[in-house]
């Protein structure tokens, strides 16, 4: 100990201690965004995770080429079937929108009511690195702020399902937190039923790579498989993105209210790219 | 030793930590072992602890607590003292209690990671009311897991700090 006191070790400490405080108080002060020290880092650090992406991308395609040929060709004849299927699903869709906007055309909802006009704005982020510890779900992607990111903004897949919210912006890169995570909270509907409740993330449900519909209403009756979507009330998020399906409902250990375990539609642990909804008109 | 000595010695330590770094935020958080992530940071920071004493370890803790509030998302200035606290405890440990050899660095990584879990548990128990068990059976699993990479991080510090001059001067 003395050694250590000669060594100037009571400076190390005073250090650490002034720079404990100094991270503390600019990540409070910058409420959402990066501190300095994280964010050039960040910056520095992202053309170094793109690579390094793209090289274990490229082994992990390497691998899968070499050793699952047979099981990935009987995939492909099986997806071109479902591809075929889920076009004729969409054709039949698309008349419904065209046909159903004539009808909205018809009634002249659209110039009595503009506000129920959706739009969405989105950015093209690339997935560079998957959370780095146990005791979160979160993403990083390679948009930031110079994109027009900003705290709170919903990140989505190429099929529309929500993926998270964006935690932390940096210049070039932002922070997402999965809709399992822990820490997340936002309002929810169950599509079939019309309920609305509150989703959120649970830690023991994160580690199975799930979360939790709370707060259900007790008049309602929900069934496995039921879609839950984004309820949009709190005007922050989009209304209507699709969270996942629920897989079964559970009484809460006090044995007074219910909850509903979410199994989310996005595929979580294979993301390489998502899309980010920079704007939006909210629904009523 | 020398200025020019010492500055090669740490900025060798420091190269050896990027690689740590690298490896576990971008290799094996792809490929997580049973599930779990494996945690490098606080074994780099108790080994060159063990290696470098009280002084090198809280100097070298205090860097890895400033890379750890930018890689992890969890992460605050709390963490820049508790991993230079680490370090300091680890290199006292080492130095007056344990060997500074392999088995005192597998102890003083436990330790570290304990700590490091310890602060985690805690604020998810009491800020978010998070079931203990839950929490108390992931950190178990981390430390264990993590523990596994004690030889090979031990061995690149080791390698790093036989390759210079051994006296050290803050």
């Amino acid at each position: 100990m003395k050694d250590f006191l000669r060594n100037n070790g009571v400076l190390i400490l005073i250090i650490a201690v002034l720079l404990s405080l100094i991270v503390a108080v600019s990540s409070a002060l910058l409420g959402g965004f990066a501190d300095p020290f994280s964010n050039l880092l960040g910056v520095l650090t992202t053309p170094i995770r793109s690579g390094i992406n793209s090289v274990v991308t490229w082994a992990e395609d390497r691998y899968t080429a070499m050793f699952r040929q047979s099981e990935l060709e009987a995939e492909y004849e099986q997806l071109k079937k479902d591809y075929a299927q889920l076009e004729q699903t969409l054709r039949e869709a698309q008349q419904a929108i065209e046909e159903n906007e004539r009808y909205r055309n018809l009634l002249g909802l659209k110039e009595a009511r503009p506000e129920l006009e959706f739009t969405e704005a989105t950015v093209t982020a690339t997935v560079t690195a998957v959370g780095a510890t146990n005791w979160d779900s979160t993403l990083t992607i390679s948009q930031g702020s110079s994109a027009g990111l900003e705290v709170n903004q919903a990140v989505i897949d190429e099929y529309g399902n929500l993926v998270g919210l964006i935690d932390e912006v940096g210049a070039n890169w932002a922070r997402v937190m999965t809709v399992i995570d822990s820490d997340l909270e936002l309002g929810g509907l169950v599509a079939r039923t019309d309920s609305t409740a509150l989703l959120e993330g649970n830690f023991e449900l994160m580690a199975q790579g799930k979360l939790r519909l709370s707060y259900l209403p007790e008049n309602s009756e929900f069934m496995t498989g039921d879609q839950v979507l984004t309820s949009g009330l709190s005007g922050l998020y989009p209304a209507g993105l699709v969270v996942g399906y629920i897989e079964e409902v559970r009484t809460d250990p006090s044995g007074m209210t219910r909850y509903a375990v979410v199994t989310p539609e996005a595929d979580l642990q294979n993301l390489r790219q998502v899309f980010v909804i920079t704007n939006f008109a909210a629904t009523q | 030793m020398t200025r020019h000595d010492f500055l090669i010695k740490w900025g060798v330590y420091t190269l050896a930590l990027l690689l740590v770094w690298v490896l576990e935020v971008y290799v094996l958080a792809r490929f997580p072992l049973f599930g779990i992530r494996p945690v490098l940071l606080p074994l780099a920071a108790a080994a060159v602890a063990v290696l470098e004493g009280a002084s090198g370890g809280a100097g070298f803790g205090l860097g890895i607590g400033l890379l750890s509030c930018a890689v992890y998302p969890d992460a605050n200035g709390g963490f820049v003292l508790l991993f230079a606290l680490s370090g300091l405890a680890a290199g006292l440990l080492a130095q007056y209690v344990l060997r500074q050899d392999f088995l005192g660095c597998l102890l003083c990584s436990a330790l570290s990671l304990a700590a490091l879990d310890a602060v985690r548990i805690l604020s998810r128990f009491f800020l978010r009311e998070e079931a203990l068990d839950a929490l108390l059976c992931l950190a178990g699993r981390e430390i264990g897991i993590s523990l596994l990479f004690t030889p090979l991080v031990y061995l690149l510090f080791l390698w790093v700090f036989r390759r210079v001059p051994k006296r050290t001067h803050f």
